[in-house]
C-alpha cells in the first residue's frame, strides 16, 4: 500500500519524503483544488522531483465546447511519466481509447464507485485504479478491494466533498441577498449542527464537510486488503505534513505502529460511512 | 419523419394507465428494486406485466428504471430481476451502471438500453463511449443547452432523450451526496432528501437556500421537435394523478399542435397557463437557452405551493340522466365555474347547477374528499373515467 496526497501548496519540496505520490489539479479541468498546475509546471515537477509518482485530477464536467482542447491537453499528458490521470468525465475514457494514450486512468466519479462488478467493468475497459467512494463502508471497500481486479485507492484523510452544481451558489445567495462576500461560505445545517464549506470557483460550486474525514484507524485493514493507495487531501487539515510523513512510515512499516493510530486520534472521531451503512427505504 | 415520443413517469398502475389515455406515447416506471424512487409505490412484476400489455394494446411502451449506483450487495439477484422483467415484457431500461448495460446488451441484445441522467452526460464523446457499449439512448445532464444537444445529436446520430417538465437537481445529477451526508440517506440508491431544499444558517446573514425553481420548457417544444430529439421527458414519478393528466395532456397537445402548425401564440400562452396552475413552484428554463444564473433559484427554503384546482376524478357520465358520477378531490359548491377535461383532450366548462350525493341527496357543497358525488351535465362529449374536473373559479 502506498500513500497518494492531494497538494494545497506548489511547493513540492514539502512533500518529499513525505508520500510516494503526489495528486495534482490540472488547470481548467479540476475542482475544488487549493492549487492547480499547468501542463509546464506538471512537467517542472517531473523534473525536479523525478522520485515522486505523479497522478493529474481532471475531474470536471466537460461540455461539448472543451473537447478539442481536451484532446489537445490529454496528448500533451501523453508525453509525460505520469503515473495516471483521475477521471470523473467519460468522455477522458473515450479519448484515452480513441488516441491510444499510454497513461492509466483512474475511474474517480466521486460517489459511483461503490461496486466490485463495475469496477471490473472499467478495468477491462483499460482503467488500472479506482477512487472508491466516501460514502460506502470498510467492509464493502474491503469486499473490492479483495474481489476487483482494478487497483483500488481510499480516501482516508480530508474534508470530503459531498456534491458539486454548475450553478454559481454563492454569488447567486449574494445577488439575491444584495450582499457581498467570498467565493467560500461557510453555512451550519441546522438538524445535524454540522458545518459545511460552499465553495463557487469557475466551473460551479462544490460542497465539503468542514469536518475531518479520519480514516487513520482503518489503514491496517485496507493494507491487509491489499489497497494499492491511501489518499490524503491536504486541504483543511491542519499539521497536515507531519500527518503524511507519519502515515508513509506508519504503513511502509506494515501498519502495526499502533501509536500512530493513537496520536492521530486528535484529528476527529468522523469516520464518515467507514462503519456506517446508508438508508434509502424510509418507509414500508 | 418520426414524431417525438412524449414520456411520462408513472408511480403506480393507475397513474400508468392514465398518462398513456392522456397521450403518453411511453411511461417510465420503478420495480421494487433498483430505482432511484425507492419511496414510491413502485410496480411488482405482476404489475409490471399488466402495465406492459395495457400499453402494448395502446401501441406504447413501458421503460424500466434500473437506476440506482449499485452497491456490492444491490449485484445479489439483478440477473434474475433482468430476465423476470424482461419476461414482463418492458421495452427498455433506463440504467446508470455501466456493467448493468454491458450485461443486459450480452444477454438481451432486443431490449433497449437507456442511459439514465444520473450519468450527467454532457457531451458527444461520452455519448460515443456509450454509444459503442451498445447503448440505444441517452438521457442528458440537465446541464446543457439547446446549442449543445444539437450538436450531440448531429454528431452522434444516437437517440437522445431531454427533460422537459418537472423538479430540478441543484447538483450534477450522481454528483451529490448531501442527503447521504445530512440525513444518512442514499441518493444515489432512491433515498434523495432533497437537502438542495432545505436552509443553511449563516451567522449574522440570511439562511443559505439553493433550491431550483422547477424546470418548464414548453415553449421550446418546437425547438427541440426541430433538432431531433428523441423523447421529450416529463419528471415526476410520485406526482398526482390529476398533475399527470393535465401536464401530459397539455404537452400532448403542445407536440400535436406544433406538427399540425396550430400552435398559434395565443394557444400557446392558455396552454402554459394550464401548466401554471399545477406548478408548485416557480418555474425556468434553467440551461437550455443560457447559463442558468439567480433567476432560476428560489430563496425561501422549501417553498411548495398546494393546488386546490383538482376537483374530482370522473367514474362515469350517465349521458340519459345527464349525470356525472365522481370521486372528490377538493371542496366546491353550487354556482363555481368548473371545467370538466378528458383524456382525449375535450373540454366542457360549466356553471355548477346541481351537486348530489352518493344517495342523490341534494347538495350545495361537495365537501369530503374522496367521498362519490354527482353533478348535473348535459353534454354530447363523450366523458369516460379517469376525466377530471378542475376549478376554474369560485
Amino acid at each position: 500500500m502506498k500513500v497518494l496526497v492531494e497538494v494545497a501548496s506548489k511547493d513540492i519540496s514539502n512533500y518529499v519524503g513525505k508520500c510516494d505520490a503526489l495528486l495534482l489539479g490540472l488547470d481548467n479541468y479540476s475542482v475544488l483544488n487549493t492549487v492547480s498546475f499547468s501542463i509546464d509546471e506538471i512537467r517542472r515537477v517531473i523534473l525536479d522531483y523525478p522520485e515522486i509518482c505523479i497522478f493529474v485530477k481532471m475531474d470536471k464536467n466537460i461540455f461539448n465546447d472543451e473537447i478539442e482542447d481536451l484532446k489537445k491537453i490529454l496528448l500533451e499528458l501523453n508525453q509525460l511519466p505520469i503515473m495516471g490521470v483521475f477521471f470523473y468525465d467519460i468522455s477522458i475514457l473515450e479519448l484515452k481509447q480513441e488516441l491510444s494514450l499510454s497513461f492509466d486512468l483512474v475511474w474517480s466519479q466521486t460517489h459511483m464507485v461503490t461496486n466490485y462488478r463495475t469496477c471490473d467493468y472499467y478495468f477491462n475497459q483499460g482503467v488500472q485504479y479506482a477512487l472508491l467512494s466516501k460514502e460506502i463502508t470498510l467492509d464493502e471497500i474491503v469486499d473490492i478491494c479483495k474481489k476487483s481486479s482494478i487497483k483500488s485507492i481510499v480516501e482516508v484523510v480530508s474534508l470530503p466533498s459531498v456534491g458539486y452544481s454548475r450553478r454559481k451558489l454563492v454569488h447567486n445567495y449574494y445577488e439575491d441577498s444584495n450582499t457581498s462576500g467570498n467565493d467560500t461560505l461557510s453555512v451550519l445545517e441546522k438538524i445535524t449542527k454540522k458545518h459545511y464549506l460552499v465553495k463557487e470557483e469557475s466551473a460551479g460550486t462544490g460542497f465539503i464537510l468542514d469536518e475531518a474525514l479520519n480514516g487513520t484507524s482503518i489503514l491496517s485493514t485496507l493494507y491487509e486488503a491489499g489497497c494499492n493507495y491511501i489518499l490524503l487531501r491536504e486541504y483543511g487539515i491542519s499539521s497536515f505534513l507531519e500527518l503524511a510523513s507519519d502515515t508513509m512510515n506508519y504503513v511502509h512499516g506494515g501498519c502495526v505502529d499502533n501509536s500512530y493510530v493513537e496520536k492521530y486520534k486528535k484529528l476527529g472521531d468522523s469516520t464518515g460511512f467507514f462503519f456506517k451503512k446508508t438508508i434509502y427505504r424510509v418507509k414500508k | 419523419m418520426k414524431r417525438i415520443e412524449l414520456l411520462s413517469p408513472a408511480g403506480d398502475i393507475e397513474r400508468l394507465k392514465v398518462t398513456l389515455l392522456y397521450g403518453a406515447d411511453a411511461v417510465y416506471i420503478g420495480g421494487e428494486k433498483y430505482g432511484l424512487r425507492a419511496n414510491a409505490t413502485n410496480f411488482s412484476l405482476e404489475q409490471i406485466k399488466e402495465g406492459c400489455s395495457f400499453a402494448h394494446n395502446l401501441g406504447k411502451k413501458v421503460y424500466l428504471t434500473l437506476n440506482i449506483v449499485f452497491h456490492n450487495e444491490d449485484m445479489d439477484g439483478v440477473e434474475d430481476y433482468i430476465a423476470s422483467v424482461v419476461d414482463a415484457g418492458i421495452d427498455a431500461f433506463i440504467v446508470s451502471d455501466p456493467f448493468i448495460i454491458s450485461y443486459i446488451k450480452k444477454n438481451f441484445p432486443k431490449v433497449e438500453v437507456h442511459l439514465s441522467t444520473q450519468d450527467s452526460t454532457t457531451n458527444y464523446k461520452a455519448v460515443e463511449y456509450f454509444q459503442k457499449q451498445g447503448v440505444d439512448r441517452v438521457v442528458l445532464a440537465r446541464e446543457v443547452s439547446l446549442k449543445e444537444i444539437k450538436e450531440i445529436i448531429d454528431k452522434t446520430g444516437i437517440d437522445i432523450e431531454v427533460f422537459i417538465h418537472g423538479a430540478m437537481c441543484t447538483c450534477y445529477s450522481g454528483r451529490c451526496a448531501l442527503s447521504n451526508y445530512v440525513t444518512n440517506r442514499d441518493a444515489n440508491r432512491g433515498g434523495c432528501a432533497q437537502v438542495c431544499r432545505f436552509s443553511f444558517e449563516v451567522p449574522g446573514k440570511k439562511d443559505f437556500t439553493f433550491a431550483t425553481k422547477d424546470n418548464n420548457l414548453a415553449r421550446y417544444i418546437g425547438n427541440l421537435i426541430d433538432i431531433h430529439v428523441t423523447s421529450l421527458k416529463v419528471e415526476g414519478r410520485m406526482r398526482s394523478l390529476y398533475y399527470l393528466a393535465t401536464v401530459i395532456g397539455t404537452y400532448r397537445e403542445i407536440i400535436d399542435r406544433y406538427y399540425n402548425h396550430t400552435l398559434t401564440e395565443d394557444i400557446l400562452s392558455v396552454l402554459e397557463e394550464r401548466l401554471a396552475r399545477v406548478a408548485n413552484r416557480a418555474v425556468s428554463t434553467h440551461y437550455l437557452l443560457k447559463e442558468a444564473d439567480a433567476t432560476d433559484q428560489y430563496y425561501t427554503g422549501r417553498n411548495e405551493a398546494s393546488n386546490q384546482d383538482y376537483l374530482g376524478q370522473v367514474i362515469s357520465y350517465d349521458s340519459e340522466k345527464k349525470l356525472v358520477k365522481f370521486y372528490e378531490r377538493n371542496y366546491f359548491k353550487v354556482g363555481d365555474t368548473v371545467e370538466l377535461f378528458t383524456p382525449k383532450g375535450d373540454r366542457v366548462s360549466i356553471v355548477v347547477s346541481k351537486l348530489f350525493d352518493e344517495d342523490m341527496n341534494s347538495l350545495d357543497v361537495a365537501r369530503h374528499p374522496d367521498n362519490i358525488y354527482y353533478l348535473s351535465l348535459d353534454t354530447d362529449i363523450a366523458i369516460p373515467s379517469y376525466s377530471m374536473i378542475r376549478l376554474l373559479h369560485h
